[in-house]
């Protein structure tokens, strides 16, 4: 990579991104179009919102790669109090929107926007500015750890309301993950752990519905139209889909086997139509996203640049793993989308603001390469 | 650098060492799911997404000999409901359950399950269909299908069996022919969605099916019609327990009719004997199964009997073969014989038949006569050639659940063995074994195969596969087989078999009387009469069997009541075969003679009752001992009173000596 001007983009990175979202709005088209045109009487719906908003999502990284990161440093403070209001505003009758018994999003006009994308967005700039103020106070359990434990805590609070534990779990992830990358003290890390075990356990006790996805996952066939009903559609996905595929648009398990294909078990269709060689581009051209991405921390010359970096990588890096894991039946059933591919409007736009800073961060790295 | 900036970069490649472990850890699963399990899960899948729908074959029909449809196959249709579709589960259960007549709970409970679809009734004939499909319900589906149908209900009942709601054959030629008349059944299959709708361009699979062959039986449904017609005559007048006829071909073991009384009706095989209908209601299911399954056994070829007399035709014809006995050999009887310090009786042991030759022997059914026959023969010879009749084993003819039959082993075969074997006692036959047994002897020897089935046709009626007859072996000579002939038509001539004889035939035969053996013994008043006749005598063309189980009233004797049963389905059969009848001058005159009609005799003194018969011009003769010094009563008839006869005709009485 020697060679290469200062001020230009990490090209490999806007390559392996652009790659992932025109991939994923062909297979959202190609997952959804049957229920839509059932249900809806129009196989093109989600192509055309997933369309949009994958133009707004290139338009918004564009934008973002060219405003300077260093700025989103300042508006740090800012964005955790709107993110945090936004939690709460979903609660409000009129502006909050439930679905499913659940309430993650609120209505600006005709959209729905999920605030939880947002907060994702804005705790990964406040932890990376913070942090990089710390220096090596980030060693000490007190100002370098605790504070963003209980910042955390605020956001898995309000987001296990919804309730939503999948984004909780992923907050807890991306606020250890980036305190481990800060430099804190793996002793600091590591206390949290055990009170989150026996916590835990006691959540999954409680809630049957999560208990049940627990037993599923380890038999999925014990309870065939229950619980495991979605893991045993997604292996019979990948399963049938076998080394190529059956190929781009045959997917049967579409046809209500899996219920919303293109969303969370998105990966299931992919393996079905594209076989493995299509379920490893994928994996593989994550694994480049996050080259690329922890290759820019490393190069970036100012600590605030490095771990926004990372924050932002992680918070990829993690989602793929926590939701290709789910389709492959190694973990329990969890509600996570897959990062560019799954539908949804927040979660992709806010997703393609993160790779714009991203590039933008890449624009500052040394000439010379690592 | 700064410390921290050093730690953030080594904690960065650890990162990245993780995530990257992490995802090939994935990819590692994807080998496991997507490349060594593939196929497992392909199969899963495929199983989950496909559905097998069976497209039924028509059942072949099943003709008589001359094409006559004794069974066919009628349109009937399967209704199933598809509950992703029923728009008002309530209206489609109580729209289903008032047309078809089942419960409405439970059809609605089949509405409401989650399947892609539920069969509710099968065999629905189409005026149903019709009032359903009026009422235009969404959900409702009507598979074509057929229903098996039986034109004449309760004719040929056994031979032709019946069949259950999927059409396989449960029963008689139905079950022994199941797998040329079912065919084969077509497949449709297609692909379908989670919620049970045919997936968009699955290319649908469509075996179509094949329809089973026709089967034309060697029944004739005319001989049937007499069979059945007299063989129920026979069981109403006798208030018997059964009574069954078989007409056979002897020169090709064809079975031209097979009936039995009672019956049933195999369109509805499952309802109630009318026998039973009083009490039907309280039987328990199992109860009721035992019933039926009593009710669809084919005491032609399912019950065995100890065949008395009738087996003397054996015995005779075996005692011919080896030269052991000639017609005009003399025997004396005395009514009885000592034999293993057993005193075996002749029947007529109250008047015995005293000084006679081996054809008046066989006429008057003498059983001392038999016993020598037996002792000249030794049991060895005699138990090889009731072996070679076909005794003890099937006669493999293509009717299901065939009894074999008991024939001791020659080890077993004492004198009193072998002596009351030789009058039909000690062994136990079908009627099946027996009638084809005679055949042989009435045919020149040639035992066949009997056989029910004469082909298989397509639909446009070519032969596709012939059933020839088939010899089993030939038991004795064609010159023994005349001999038998000419001494079996003088019984029906002048003998005991004289019930059976129609002016104008000559028909050869024999009577049979036995006692039922009930748990090992003798059953006291329980009796089995039979008579096998054929005709004509000098070149048979029919063999007839009729035995009547238990006859009711006080004349038991199978040549009084047997005997006629044989000679009326032998009259109609040998008229309806063209076989014209050749009267004696003797026979001419006594047909000119005029009718005149039985008077009521019943229940008066033996006296009385001679004086009325001889007042109307009619002879008679008694059954039974009797003792001529005591003043006796008259306890039934043959032929009834109000019957038209021939002047001169012989009434005959059963009489009950009068307690003093
Ligand atoms: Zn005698």
């Amino acid at each position: 990579m020697s060679g290469r001007k200062a001020n230009n983009v990490d090209f490999t990175l806007l390559i392996t991104v652009l790659t992932l979202l025109a991939i994923g709005v062909a297979m959202v088209f190609s997952a959804s179009s049957i229920s839509s045109f059932i249900r809806d009487n129009d196989k093109y719906q989600y192509l055309k919102s997933q369309g949009a908003f994958a133009i707004i999502g290139i338009f918004a990284m564009w934008f973002f790669s060219r405003f300077s990161y260093k700025k989103l440093g300042n508006l740090a403070l800012p964005l955790v109090i709107i993110s945090m209001i936004l939690l709460v505003l979903v609660f409000v009758p009129g502006i909050g929107v439930g679905s499913h018994g659940a309430y993650r999003w609120i209505k600006i006009g005709p959209q729905r926007i999920q605030p939880s994308e947002f907060a994702k967005f804005a705790l990964v700039v406040f932890m990376a500015k913070g942090l990089s103020n710390k220096k090596e106070k980030v060693r000490s359990f007190t100002q370098g750890v605790l504070p963003y434990i209980i910042l955390m805590g605020i956001y898995c609070v309000l987001i296990i309301l919804e309730p939503n534990k999948s984004m909780a779990i992923i907050f807890a992830a991306i606020t250890f993950t980036l305190l481990f990358a800060a430099g804190a003290k793996m002793s600091h890390l590591l206390v949290w752990l055990t009170p989150i075990i026996p916590a835990g356990i006691f959540i999954l006790i409680k809630d049957k519905y999560s208990l049940l996805r627990i037993t599923s996952y380890m038999d999925p066939w014990s309870d065939h139209l229950g619980s495991g009903y979605q893991a045993i559609q997604s292996l019979l996905a990948l399963g049938s889909g076998g080394i190529f595929g059956l190929g781009l648009g045959n997917s049967r398990q579409k046809f209500f086997y899996i219920p919303e294909p293109q969303n969370d078990f998105i990966f299931a269709i992919i393996g079905e139509e594209l076989g493995f060689i299509g379920t490893t581009t994928i994996i593989v051209l994550f694994m480049l996203l996050i080259w690329r991405g922890l290759r820019i921390s490393l190069s970036c010359p100012d600590m605030f640049g490095s771990l926004l970096a990372t924050g932002i990588v992680c918070m990829v890096a993690i989602q793929v793993a926590l939701n290709i894991a789910v389709a492959t039946v190694s973990i329990p059933t969890t509600g996570i989308s897959l990062p560019f591919i799954s539908s949804g409007g927040s979660s992709l736009l806010f997703m393609m603001i993160n790779m714009g800073v991203l590039l933008n961060i890449s624009k500052n790295i040394k000439a010379n390469g690592s | 650098m700064s410390s921290v900036k050093r730690t953030v970069k080594k904690r960065l490649i650890v990162l990245l060492a993780g995530f990257f472990a992490v995802y090939f850890a994935l990819v590692g699963r994807l080998v496991f799911i997507q490349i060594i399990n593939s196929s497992e899960y392909r199969q899963k899948a495929m199983e989950q997404w496909t559905k097998d729908t069976v497209v039924k074959s028509r059942r072949g029909i099943i003709y008589d000999r001359n094409g006559k449809e004794l069974a066919i196959s009628a349109t009937a249709y399967e209704v199933s409901v598809s509950p992703a579709n029923v728009k008002d589960p309530e209206a489609v259960a109580q729209a289903l359950s008032e047309v078809l007549g089942l419960d409405e709970q439970a059809v609605l409970e089949k509405v409401k399950t989650k399947k892609a679809s539920v069969t509710i009734m099968k065999n629905v004939d189409s005026e149903k269909v019709k009032l359903l499909r009026e009422k235009e319900l969404k959900g409702l589906s009507f598979a074509d299908g057929s229903k098996r149908f039986y034109p004449q209900a309760n004719f040929a009942a056994f031979v032709l069996g019946f069949t259950n709601i999927d059409n396989e054959g449960l029963n008689g030629a139905e079950l022994t022919y199941n797998k040329y008349l079912t065919g084969y059944p077509g497949r449709i299959i297609n692909m379908y969605d989670a919620h049970g709708k045919e997936l968009p361009g699955s290319d649908t699979k469509y075996y179509e099916p094949k329809d089973g062959l026709n089967l034309v039986l060697t029944v004739d449904e005319v001989i049937q019609h007499f069979a059945e017609k007299h063989v129920e005559n026979a069981w109403v007048e006798n208030k018997a327990k059964s009574v069954t006829a078989i007409v056979m071909d002897p020169n090709n073991g064809d079975i031209l009719a097979m009936a039995s009384k009672p019956d049933y009706d195999n369109n509805d095989y499952k309802k109630a004997p009318e026998q039973y209908l009083g009490n039907w209601d309280s039987m328990s299911s199992k109860e009721r199964q035992d019933v039926l399954n009593s009710i669809w056994r084919n005491p032609a070829v399912n019950d065995t009997y100890e065949p008395g007399s009738t087996f003397k035709i054996i015995t005779s014809a075996v005692g011919i073969e080896e030269g052991v006995v000639k017609p005009e050999d003399k025997f004396y009887c005395a009514g009885s014989v000592m034999i293993g310090g057993k005193r075996l009786k002749c029947w007529r042991s109250h008047n015995p038949h005293g000084s006679q030759t081996f054809v008046e022997g066989v006429m008057s059914s003498c059983n001392p006569v038999f016993i020598a026959v037996g002792e000249k023969l030794g049991a060895e010879k005699f138990y090889k050639y009731i072996r070679a009749f076909g005794f003890g084993e099937k006669t493999n003819i293509m009717l299901p659940g065939e009894a074999p039959g008991i024939v001791r082993g020659v080890g077993a075969v004492g004198p009193v063995e072998l002596a009351t074997t030789s009058f039909g006692q000690g062994i136990s036959v079908t009627p099946i074994q027996l009638i084809t047994a005679v055949a042989a002897i009435a045919n020149g020897g040639k035992l066949m195969e009997p056989r029910i089935a004469k082909k298989l046709i397509d639909n446009e009626g070519n032969t596709v596969y012939e059933f020839e007859p088939r010899m089993v072996r030939q038991v004795i000579s064609k010159e023994t087989s005349d001999t038998m002939r000419s001494i079996l038509e003088s019984v029906v001539a002048f003998g005991t078999g004289n019930k059976a004889y129609i002016p104008g035939y000559k028909i050869a035969g024999k009577t049979g009387t036995a006692q039922k053996v009930e748990n090992k013994v003798y059953a006291a008043g329980k009796y089995i009469s039979s008579f096998l006749g054929f005709a004509p005598a000098n070149d048979p063309k029919v063999i007839v069997l009729v035995v009547i189980d238990e006859p009711g009233g006080a004349i038991y004797y199978g040549g009084q009541i047997a005997a006629p049963v044989v000679g009326n389905i032998m009259s109609d059969t040998l008229r309806y075969l063209d076989i014209k009848p050749q009267y004696t001058e003797e026979e001419a005159k006594l047909m000119q003679r005029p009718a005149v009609v039985v008077p009521e005799i019943r229940n008066m003194s033996l006296k009385d009752a001679i004086i009325k018969i001889h007042e109307a011009g009619l002879k008679y003769s008694v059954e039974g001992e009797v003792d001529y010094t005591n003043s006796s009563l008259v306890l039934d008839q043959i032929p009834k009173s109000g019957s038209n006869v021939n002047e001169g005709t012989t009434v005959i009485l059963a009489v009950k000596p009068v307690e003093q």
